[in-house]
């Protein structure tokens, strides 16, 4: 501690000051007083510099403990609203999940490929019956054309039983002239040729209904041909080629569907690592409490030696009274305000420190928009 | 329709177009085939550039033939659309399709 009865060192001050960066005091007392009070005058004028100088640090740290604490406090409450939409952003891509599995069919997921394997296995039956269908029609028609070789063949058949007929009926004719010429004699041949004539009228009465019958069976056949055929030349290969198409389809739907699940299931992934680093920067925000507490001490330990340099500084000039009213040391101050890159800074430092000023409320000045309210000394640098 | 017989009469190569317009021609062919004497009945579809469901069912009818006769039937090269229609009707499950 102090010792005011023993001349201090000279050299001792300087490097101390020149140690802790701020410049060297010197002295610019026109007379030169005795060397230890004027060693003391430097002492006092020193302390009294760094009263000033702890009181406009404790202001800048309590302002910027208030300004980082403000801000902390609306970041802390921006992240917890982005903790919130993440999780909710989490949940719907989540959600996607059940989307990209399959489709919902009343009431129940259907997976993508099983609705694949549904629609090969329909449309291998719906092909398989196409080609029954096909092979049924051409038996029909190959039948139908038998059928019509059939009846035409019956109705070369029944041109010859005309044929017969009127032979039949010529002979009978003749038989009957023949009679009438025999007279008497040909009584018993008249009978039996008037016989053969209506046997022949009767074969041709039946052979004409056997021909009105052919007739419409040949129509019959004709009708069943033509509308068989119309059946038979629906062309269903293209139906056919459709499950190739479709097949296609689905091998691309199960395809895009698989790359959507790996998507989907990256989106989960990602949307919880969001939410995880989301939280995790709520939580380090809240550390900012600890940072207060941290600054709070230093500000409590600058107040301390605030109080221990005031009151080395009153003893003092209470036992020489001639030490009060130390000049301060405007050299060292404009040193040690070239340090100060921030312009506001170093206004305020100049008000406190020169015209002894205690700051204002600094907290329009954290956002940068103002100058301190310019002291008298202001101008001076 | 177009078609050409080989000498041993059990192997005919067929051309064009297969439809049901050829169905009489067909069954005139699938006799002269399954008059023939060999084993197996070929029909070599090589050049054929097009074919309908009439067509795929007059093959089922010569194949069923074929069987009632006991003799073997092959379709050969199947080549563009009538490939894809075999392929796709599974053909080589009912008959034996060479390439």
């Amino acid at each position: 501690m102090f010792r005011l009865g023993r001349k201090p060192r000279e050299t001792s001050v300087r490097l101390v000051v020149a140690s802790t960066s701020p410049p060297s005091i010197h002295s610019e007392v026109e007379a030169p007083p005795p060397p230890h009070e004027a060693l003391l005058q430097r002492w006092i004028s020193l302390a009294d510099m760094q009263q000033r100088v702890i009181q406009a640090l404790v202001s800048e740290i309590a302002h910027t403990s208030g300004f980082v604490e403000t801000e902390a406090d609306a970041l802390s409450g921006r992240f917890q609203r982005l903790a919130v939409s993440a999780e909710q952003q989490t949940a719907r891509v989540d959600s996607l999940t059940h989307l990209a599995t399959g489709i919902e069919v009343e009431g129940k997921i259907v997976p993508i490929d099983r609705i694949a394997g549904l629609l090969e296995s329909t449309l291998g039956d719906v092909v398989e019956k196409i080609l029954h269908l096909s092979k049924d029609s051409m038996s029909m028609v190959y039948a139908l054309d038998e059928l019509k070789a059939n009846v035409q063949r019956v109705e070369k058949c029944m041109e010859q039983l005309d044929g017969v007929n009127n032979t039949t009926n010529m002979l009978a004719l003749n038989a009957r002239i023949e009679a009438e010429r025999a007279g008497a004699a040909g009584s018993a041949f008249r009978v039996v040729a008037n016989e053969v004539r209506e046997l022949s009228k009767v074969t041709q009465a039946l052979a004409a209904t056997m021909k009105s019958e052919l007739k419409g069976v040949t129509d019959g056949i004709s009708h069943g041909h033509a509308t068989l055929q119309r059946v038979a030349t629906i062309d269903l290969s293209g139906n056919i080629l459709a499950k190739d198409r479709l097949e296609v389809l689905m091998v691309a739907l199960v395809s895009r569907n698989a790359n959507l699940e790996t998507i989907v299931a990256d989106a989960v992934k990602e949307a919880g690592l969001i939410s995880a680093d989301v939280d995790g920067m709520v939580t380090g925000i809240q550390f900012q409490d600890r940072t207060r507490q941290r600054l709070e001490h230093v500000v409590d330990t600058l107040h301390l030696l605030d109080r221990a340099l005031e009151e080395i500084k009153s003893s003092t000039t209470t036992t020489l009274p001639e030490l009060a009213g130390a000049a301060p040391d405007i050299e060292w101050v404009k040193k040690l305000l070239e340090r100060f890159t921030m312009s506001e800074m170093r206004a305020r430092f100049v008000v406190h420190l020169l015209d002894g000023e205690l700051p204002d409320d600094l907290s329009d000045d954290m956002s940068g928009n103002n100058a301190p309210s310019s002291g008298g000394s202001t101008e001076l640098f | 329709m177009r078609f050409e017989f080989d000498a041993d009469e059990s192997k005919v190569s067929i051309s064009a177009e297969f439809t049901f317009t050829d169905h009489a021609t067909f069954k005139v062919i699938a006799a002269r085939l399954l008059d023939g004497q060999d084993k197996a009945i070929v029909i070599d579809l090589a050049k054929l550039e097009f074919i309908d469901s009439a067509g795929l069912g007059m093959l089922l009818i010569v194949r069923d033939e074929a069987d009632k006769a006991r003799r073997s039937l092959v379709l050969r090269s199947p080549c563009g659309q009538v490939k894809r229609m075999f392929d796709v009707t599974k053909f080589d499950t009912l008959f034996t399709v060479e390439a």
